[in-house]
């Protein structure tokens, strides 16, 4: 299963708008959530009519919380992702199987057998997670609680059996030209890392669209890699594209 | 982050199950979980508990674990807790999910402690390691422990309520609160296992004694300082957790090996000597004492003069 997390405070303001870019990804098998940090002030009617759209697009969920509510937030969105990816894949199963396309029209007793498959599946299925944090000035205040929230869901993908990683980017890129920068790549643990995104003053621009293009780029070569001598992605592969 | 929905459900509400046909009566509110809400429900003069929830799956989740509880304590005394599962018809014209449970008559913990007495602390705080234990021993964790969730009978008789959380160990923690969370305070994963449980129900002793010192700190903390050992100097500053704080270390940080093991240590804690006189003489029975040195010395004054 493969997700984006997008962190942002306000609108995008250059190249490909970042709906468009959601639906590629979504197009691309891979889930768009997005949370909106508002601290002071409110981010305007279009920053939150951006918000909900692009998650929209991306198949995701979106939020409005403020940096306290945050760590709590992106757990939350990405274990109902999670959830939501496999209940997809299980009723398309369901539709074959037993010519009903939800869980709620079956009566109760019967219903046990496929909760607890995609509670398995849930568990243990393998997870990516590619965070996508607005660095703009204005978010700058707010990177702390950021990174604290990246590191608690860190924490919880631990606890997962199936295997689970996290990668971060930060958009705009700090390289002249660049709409986004690696910081982080895949991996499964950041618990001793206090500060990886950086605090430098970037660019005025926030080329959110682009940032997600970038972002589903770095996956698809990760498959490409991947696909050479990795068989491994287990039974999700056959029911999550 | 609760996730449920936003109606509730006027007294005198008559629900009846789509499939099974069972009709119920809504009394009141009882409480809301992180998934849905719990009503005080009556069905032919008896009375039982109805939880309704905001999503199909996480509520067949949930009493797909109520029901592999209840297959292993076949036999065993105890009480069906699951009593059906069904769906309704709420006014927004949607179909939500329900089950009925036993109804639990009691308080909530920190209303129990409040009305009869920090006394009973210790009898409950030992009882609840026992039903933890017992829900251990199936190889579950309860994983939500918190003052809210543990309700309290007559005589100190404790139940866990809302299931919503439990995990079988070794998988990961499905439902917590962050203020009891081993991983919040930077003292172990979110993997469930006994001594998972252990940490929170340190945290509920030192919520019950010290919340308002508790709510301070975890606003005032960063992040990287949360640590079981600030949590201890709140339980080293309070009287009555003070001579708890050795125990509490051992919760906190992850030393007991279950649940039975922590509530050996606890045992000991209770009849430990000098507990029982513990509390200062109360006032009326030092009045008492005066009282009677003032009678014994007029009478020996009278005597010495007749």
């Amino acid at each position: 299963m493969k997700q984006i997390l997008l962190i942002t405070d306000g609108c995008s303001n250059v190249g490909v708008s970042p709906v468009v870019a959601a639906a590629q990804a979504l197009a691309e098998g891979i889930t768009v959530n997005v949370v909106g940090v508002l601290d002071q002030g409110d981010l305007g009617e279009f920053g939150s009519a951006e918000i909900e759209e692009v998650a929209r697009a991306g198949g995701g969920l979106s939020r409005l919380v403020n940096t306290r509510q945050l760590a709590q937030t992106v757990q939350m969105l990405t274990r109902k992702t999670v959830a939501q990816t496999i209940q997809q894949a299980v009723h398309r199963e369901l539709q074959q199987v037993l010519g009903t396309s939800s869980i709620e029209s079956l009566p109760p007793d019967k219903r046990g057998e496929v909760v607890r498959v995609i509670d398995e599946l849930g568990e243990t299925s393998k997870l990516r997670v590619a965070l996508l944090i607005d660095g703009s000035a204005s978010m700058k205040p707010k990177l702390h609680a950021v990174e604290e929230a990246i590191r608690d869901l860190a924490l919880s993908l631990q606890a997962r059996q199936g295997q689970s990683e996290i990668a971060v980017f930060h958009f705009p890129g700090s390289a002249y030209g660049d709409d986004c920068t690696l910081d982080l790549d895949w991996t499964t643990n950041v618990g001793g890392m206090t500060q990886f995104l950086p605090r430098l003053q970037m660019k005025g621009t926030t080329p959110t669209g682009p940032a997600l293009m970038h972002v589903i780029d770095f996956y698809r070569k990760a498959d490409y890699g991947n696909r050479k001598n990795d068989e491994t992605d287990g039974m999700m592969s056959d029911y999550v594209v | 982050m609760i996730t449920s929905f936003e109606w509730t459900l006027p007294r005198g509400t008559v629900i009846k199950g789509k499939w099974k046909r069972n009709s119920y009566r809504v009394e009141r509110l009882l409480g809301e979980g992180a998934n849905g809400k719990v009503f005080l429900v009556e069905r032919q003069r008896s009375w039982y508990a109805m939880k309704i929830g905001a999503d199909t799956v996480d509520l067949q989740s949930e009493v797909n674990v109520l029901q592999s509880i209840a297959k292993q304590r076949k036999g065993s005394r105890a009480e069906p807790y699951l009593v059906e599962v069904d769906d309704m018809r709420a006014l927004d014209g949607k179909e939500y999910p329900f089950y009925i449970m036993r109804y639990i008559r009691g308080a909530t913990l920190s209303d129990y402690l409040m009305k009869q007495g920090m006394d009973w602390f210790p009898v409950v705080g030992y009882s609840l390691l026992g039903k933890l234990a017992e829900l251990h021993d199936g190889g579950w964790t309860f994983s939500d422990v918190k003052v809210e969730n543990v309700m309290v009978a007559d005589y100190g008789r404790v139940e866990l309520v809302d299931y919503g959380g439990v995990t079988a160990m070794g998988k990961s923690v499905r439902q917590f609160t962050e203020i009891y969370d081993r991983g919040y305070w930077n003292a172990g994963s979110r993997t469930a296992d006994a001594r998972y449980d252990l940490f929170s129900f340190g945290v509920l002793c030192i919520q019950l004694h010290e919340s308002q010192r508790l709510a301070q700190l975890t606003a005032s903390l960063l992040p990287q300082n949360r640590m079981p050992e600030e949590l201890l100097k709140l339980a080293h500053a309070n009287p009555r957790l003070k001579p708890l704080t050795g125990w509490l270390r051992q919760a906190l940080n992850g030393e007991f090996k279950d649940a039975r093991e922590a509530a050996g240590s606890w045992r000991q804690w209770m009849h430990r000597p000098g507990q029982r006189h513990a509390t200062p003489a109360p006032s009326w029975m030092k009045g008492l004492f005066v009282a009677s040195a003032a009678l014994l010395a007029t009478t020996i004054y009278w005597l010495l003069n007749s």
